[in-house]
């Protein structure tokens, strides 16, 4: 199984876990089996054109997957996943 | 305590002048307390209309933001592109640098983190570590007095920011 860590703002997705398991041999498949047992996750993390979300950046252990091969990244058991929003914040009011 | 040097803290308050009425974001890296590398990141909300994009911020800013335009959420908060600021940490590391600040420029308000600014950075700790990145400072660029803009910079542990010393460092003739 492949460790996924969740951000707070998408565990509403995951009823609240900050960690879910998950099977794939790829990122895609394993965002896709992810979905199918969280419906609605793969459209939070993955834009209309199934690109992974400007905000959002995804990591396997500790490298970026944009420096890997995206979604085609290989995963294998005992990966851990982290999905990491990029820093944001605003003025009062 | 974080020291600027003059170029880069000058680059901050341009890039927030160029960027005003929208927020700039951006990093700052180096060795130990000296700041030596910038890297102006994109604040990306403006070209976000799919509401998805929006997760990120606290129920309260979200409630506001909802209210408005893309280009209006721009002016009151920031969102860093995902993908500029892996690729300014990749390019840290490969520099044997650290590093050392989150900066963003508040275009109307002080230079003083907001709830929300407290809220996001918190979040960020919780994978810092474990992505092997050091604790980073959070500079503020405000624009309040356009005149005079004041930069602050903070340390934000345990939903609390406190204020650090904050050096523009001349640079060698």
């Amino acid at each position: 199984m492949i460790t996924v860590r969740i951000p707070t703002p998408l565990r509403p997705m995951t009823e609240g876990k900050s960690e879910v398991e998950g099977k794939g041999t790829t990122i895609g498949e394993l965002i896709d089996q992810l979905n199918a047992a969280h419906p609605g996750f793969k459209d939070r993390v993955c834009d209309e054109r199934g690109e992974i979300r400007r905000f959002i950046n995804v990591y396997l252990n500790e490298e970026d997957i944009r420096f890997l091969t995206g979604k085609d990244t290989p995963v294998k058991d005992g990966d851990e996943v982290s999905i990491v929003p990029a820093i944001a914040g605003g003025t009062h009011g | 305590m974080l020291s600027i040097p003059s170029d880069i803290w000058q680059d901050m308050i341009e890039h927030a002048r160029a960027l005003d009425p929208h927020e700039c974001c951006g990093i700052l890296a180096g060795t130990d307390d000296h700041v030596t590398m910038q890297y102006r990141i994109t604040n990306i909300l403006a070209r976000m209309h799919d509401e998805a994009d929006l997760a990120h911020f606290d129920q309260a800013k979200l409630s506001d933001l909802k209210n408005l335009t893309p280009e209006e959420r721009a002016d009151v908060a920031f969102q860093m592109d995902a993908q500029e600021m892996s690729l300014a940490q990749k390019d840290i590391r490969q520099k044997g640098m650290t590093l050392k600040a989150f900066y963003h420029s508040h275009t109307f308000s002080p230079a003083r983190p907001s709830l929300t600014d407290v809220t996001i950075a918190m979040e960020f700790e919780n994978y810092r570590e474990r992505l092997n990145i050091p604790e980073p400072y959070h500079v503020i660029i405000s624009l309040e007095d356009k005149e005079r803009p004041v930069i602050r910079a903070y340390r934000i542990q345990e939903s609390q920011a406190t204020e650090i010393p904050v050096q523009r460092r001349s640079l060698p003739v």
